[in-house]
């Protein structure tokens, strides 16, 4: 009982600090919990949808079959293989909203009876009825359309089925949900269609042979058994069936969940990272919380020790009250972190393409849970410590805890006239460091993942380029493939007819096997232009480079011997150097033109001519004249894809997120720590008012400090932010295939976040000692 | 007679608690002189400190009105009082009222420059001056907590004086002293006097309202009487001690 008194007394009287630790542990809590849900059950629902709508371990695209039967036949015959079951689809182009796209989408044929995927409400907060049929003239497109091309229920989408434009217009019914290649990341959509849109589709094709732009085709989906790995299956496949012959891609389900999620997983890394900042940014606040009360309850410490409380009591008590508001602010978190995972999940469906289903994953979180109990607990039991050692009588007799004069041996800064609220905010700082201990922690933690964060935006630029380096083997400015009757000739001179062509090059993207498994080669006709981190480029018929995730897959490195095969043969070539590029989460190499024509088969369709231009600003106009002109038989591409839209809006929402946050924080820190400052200075104050300091000049000296130790950290913060963020940064992107991360030092990555960060504490810190207006003079007049 | 320096009418200071108003000081009427060194008198909880206070706009009044040299206080905002406690008022507290972490000096230059009356150099060379006057000049690079009370109190009186004020408020200024300290504090507060320097000092101590040379007598917020004196003279110290010592019996004090 008496316990309870005395803890229930101290949770009263110190309720604003408690409360502060409260908020911080919450916002830990929901901020690890949230991304923990969502990275977690992300993960798990992509393979569960997979699983459901049957993807299979190992998936092929393939077109222009001649024997189906018999390629799923010598599919199934392979040992390791358990089943290979067709999906019928039909490659072609689109156009909606004016943008055309990227790569050809996959228009597939649904039946109400398949189950296979579910259908979103169109507005997008949940999931509707699966409809009784698709219309003929309708389809249905996944969520990530509408931030790619702002595709919307009631909008149509173009697809040329043939050339002299035959084009079948459909109007979007709705969305569904596509686990393979519903994400913004992924390039390849998928459309529902009817089946009589199919068949009619199908007749086109048919009928108009050579001319069709279409193409049917299947997806292979085929299960494996159990202790049998892709790669050796997709080695059997190559070596064994025509597979390789009609392949246009082939996809594991592990690389295909990873496209899937790869934003989520990137940004789930980030934001975890930054949980584990605010947690030790909470335990800095939490520590400098208990130094200050412990000095505060000195006296109380030593009362209580007379009527006979041991110090192990004194110490539990108090541990008692701030776990009662670490645990209260941690649970309040971990709760909360369901409906706030269910809003991220809704507003991110238009970029991941799924509804992230709001799951608590029990085990983990129980993890999470421990953790914010066990570090804040063992905090306690080392900052409280101390209290065993207290003299009852000594600290009766002290007023408080500190046991050196402020001050005292410490560097004196001299004050001068001029700017006198600064010197005497310097001198406050130096003389009283430890008070402010907690605040520079929190600045240093603030500031370097503010930096961090705003150099991977300084990275990615204003419109992508950075990604878009990382994908691209080499840089262009436009992309034209020149398709059908359209001659290359007849195409550069309306290029030329814009701007001055300052330099070109050709590029290819043929599928070969290395080693019996299968990659995109990048063909280059000049190999110089491929963005080399090691070694060499290819610059012999003989040569390849690899990325560096390739690499290691395959265990290659330069110098290194690899058989390639494509579709007229194969050869022994030499990795000549590491390269970067993230295409296909970096599972792909490059090549000379020489090298692939040694293995490959030579095709004009399969040549796109990369331009850089005299003036880059004319990109939009000739895009717009070559595709009105030669409308199907040309592809157009600029340095860029609608999926980065989603990835330059996602990493701004990511950076205001990390500010709010930060705001946060600050508030929070300075409320406490600043007010236990202007409790401890009342009498300064009051000194300060009485020899003629008006207020808002004191204001100003205090929101000084706080300004000063945050420009402290500031400094600190960055340091560390341009030491460690290209390795910590490059290790995470190296996941995701992308190996050329690096930060500059641009005045603004250097500056903008400790900038930002001394004035939020500079402000929250002038906002505090507004109490300075209301406390009178009356503290000098009382007999202390 | 001198010129009025600080006026006071119909001062009233209360105090409420819950739904009880308690009068502190009820409506005091009061004038100051220039150059005078006035002492304010009274029985414990007469409201002698609260006067001084509210008299130098330390504290907030309740009703009535406060001019210093004709200017009205009452109403001033927080800058224009802050600017008059910098340039015109100087204080000493009975506690050692010093910032903690300002060296004696510093305590002293602070206010000098806060008052803005003269140039950094003359600041620093006024400080330097008035903490040799004051005996303390040994002691200027030490905090307060590292010196005694005589030292940090007369470390006080330098810091009240820099800004050349035109009255210096002291409330019980030898109260925390011991008697060597207490001596030296009010020769030091004596010898302003003697040179033009308007004090008014709240005591309960016989010899250091012996110093003065008017006395006002303060009991249940009101002033009941007044003894004026000629200025202090230490030939006459024992004689002016047993007028005051007479006249306070006559107050039943």
């Amino acid at each position: 009982m008496e316990n309870q008194i005395i803890i229930r007394a101290g949770m009263k009287r110190h309720k604003g600090s408690f409360l502060g630790i409260g908020i911080l542990l919450f916002l830990t809590a929901l901020c690890l919990t949230t991304v923990l849900m969502l990275s977690l059950v992300g993960n798990r629902y992509i393979r569960e949808e997979m699983e459901r709508a049957g993807f299979g371990d190992l998936t092929a695209w393939v077109s222009d079959l001649s024997d189906e039967e018999f390629l799923l036949e010598s599919i199934r015959e392979q040992d390791g293989v358990e089943s290979a079951v067709p999906q019928r689809l039909l490659f072609s182009e689109y156009e909606a909203n004016g943008m055309e796209s990227d790569s050809e989408g996959q228009m597939i044929p649904w039946s109400p009876w398949s189950g296979q995927y579910r259908f979103f409400q169109d507005n997008l907060s949940g999931y509707a009825e699966t409809p009784e049929e698709i219309g003929e003239e309708k389809v249905y497109v996944s969520p990530s359309m509408k931030s790619m091309m702002d595709v919307e229920p009631g909008d149509t989408i173009t697809f040329p089925i043939a050339r002299n434009g035959q084009t079948i217009s459909l109007t979007v019914a709705g969305y569904y949900e596509d686990p393979f290649m519903g994400s913004s990341m992924i390039g390849m959509k998928g459309f529902l269609i009817a089946e009589k849109t199919y068949e009619k589709i199908c007749s086109v094709i048919e009928e108009t042979g050579m001319d069709a732009l279409a193409r049917d085709g299947i997806m292979i989906h085929m299960e494996t058994e159990d202790g049998i790995t892709v790669s050796e299956i997709s080695k059997k496949l190559m070596e064994n069936t025509p597979l390789s012959m009609y392949t246009e891609f082939i996809h594991s389900a592990d690389t295909i969940a990873g496209f899937m999620m790869i934003l989520q997983n990137a940004f789930s890394a980030i934001l975890a990272a930054f949980a584990l900042v605010l947690l030790g940014v909470a335990m800095a606040v939490m520590g400098h919380s208990i130094t200050g009360m412990v000095e505060q309850e000195w006296r109380n410490l030593g009362v209580l020790k007379t009527i006979g409380f041991t110090g192990k009591q004194l110490a539990g008590q108090l541990g008692m009250q701030y776990m009662t508001a670490v645990g209260c602010g941690a649970l309040l978190g971990m709760v909360l972190a369901l409906p706030s995972a269910g809003l991220i999940s809704r507003m991110t469906v238009t970029t991941t393409g799924i509804l992230l289903p709001v799951r608590f994953p029990l085990l983990p979180c129980f993890g999470i849970l421990a953790v914010l109990l066990l570090i804040p607990g063992c905090f306690c039991v080392l900052r409280l410590r101390g209290i065993e050692r207290i003299a009852p009588m000594a600290a009766i007799r002290r007023e408080s805890g500190e046991t050196s004069n402020p001050g005292a041996g410490s560097s004196r800064h001299t004050l001068r006239a001029e700017g006198l609220a600064f010197h005497l905010a310097l001198r406050q700082v130096l003389t009283g460091r430890r008070r402010y201990t907690s605040t520079c922690l929190v600045a240093v933690l603030l500031v370097f993942f503010a930096s961090l964060a705003g150099r991977m935006n300084g990275w990615l630029g204003a419109d992508g380029k950075g990604m878009m380096d990382a994908f691209n083997p080499a840089d262009l400015d436009l992309g034209v493939q020149v398709l059908g009757e359209l001659r290359a000739e007849d195409m550069e001179q309306m290029v030329l007819s814009y701007t001055d062509i300052t330099d070109s090059y050709m590029l290819a993207m043929p599928g070969v096997s290395v080693n019996g498994t299968n990659y995109t080669a990048n063909v280059i006709t000049e190999p110089e232009r491929f963005h080399i981190s090691r070694g060499r480029t290819s610059m012999e018929a003989d040569e390849v480079v690899l990325t560096e995730s390739l690499a290691a897959d395959l265990g290659a490195n330069v110098g290194d011997s690899v058989t390639i095969r494509g579709n007229q043969g194969s050869g022994d070539f030499t990795v000549s150097g590491i390269y970067h590029c993230a295409n296909d989460m970096g599972a792909n190499l490059g090549m000379s033109r020489e090298g692939y024509l040694s293995i490959g088969e030579d095709d004009s369709r399969l040549w796109c001519y990369h331009y850089f231009l005299e003036d880059p600003s004319r990109k939009q106009a000739i895009t717009q004249a070559l595709e009105q002109t030669w409308a199907g038989d040309v592809h157009v591409h600029e340095n860029s894809w609608p999926g980065l839209f989603g990835i330059i809006s996602a990493m701004h929402t990511l950076i205001f997120f990390l500010y709010g946050m930060s705001a946060v924080f600050i508030c929070i820190v300075t409320g406490m720590a600043g007010t236990r400052i202007l409790d401890a200075e009342q009498k300064d104050m009051g000194i300060y008012k009485s020899i003629g300091c008006s207020v808002s000049m004191l204001r100003i000296s205090f929101a000084f400090r706080f300004g000063i130790v945050a420009g402290i950290g500031a400094v600190i913060g960055t340091l560390a932010a341009m030491v460690l963020t290209d390795p910590v940064v490059s290790a995470v992107m190296r996941l995701a295939g992308i190996s050329n991360f690096a930060s500059a030092n641009t005045p603004e990555s250097l500056l903008l976040p400790g900038s930002i960060v001394i004035l939020l504490f500079f402000g929250a810190a002038w906002l505090l000692s507004g109490r300075l207006r209301k406390e009178d003079m009356n503290v000098l007049t009382a007999e202390s | 007679m001198a010129d009025t320096i600080l006026r006071g009418e119909k001062i009233t200071r209360a105090f409420q608690q819950g739904k009880t108003e308690t009068k502190v000081l009820d409506g005091i009427d009061i004038h100051l002189y220039e150059k005078d060194f006035t002492v304010i008198m009274g029985p414990s909880g007469a409201g002698k400190s609260t006067l001084l206070y509210a008299l130098s706009g330390m504290d907030r009044i309740t009703g009535g009105h406060v001019f210093y040299r004709d200017k009205k206080l009452t109403g001033l905002s927080e800058k224009q009082m802050a600017k008059l406690r910098a340039e015109e008022f100087g204080f000493v507290f009975q506690q050692i009222h010093l910032v903690s972490n300002l060296t004696l000096l510093e305590n002293v230059l602070v206010a000098g420059y806060v008052s803005k009356k003269d140039s950094t150099e003359k600041v620093r060379e006024r400080a330097a001056n008035l903490l040799r006057q004051m005996d303390v000049e040994e002691a200027k690079d030490r905090l307060p907590s590292q010196v005694s009370g005589g030292e940090a109190q007369r470390a006080a009186i330098a810091r009240a004086m820099i800004g050349k004020p035109g009255l210096l408020f002291a409330d019980e200024p030898t109260g925390a002293l011991n008697q060597a300290n207490t001596r030296e504090v009010l020769d030091l507060l004596t010898d302003l006097n003697r040179k033009g320097q308007s004090i008014l000092m709240v005591t309960h101590d016989l010899r250091a309202a012996a110093r003065g040379n008017r006395i006002l007598y303060l009991e249940d917020g009101k002033v009941c009487d007044e003894l004026v004196l000629e200025p202090y003279n230490e030939m006459e110290e024992k004689q002016r001690e047993r007028d005051v010592s007479g006249w306070l019996s006559g107050l039943r004090w």
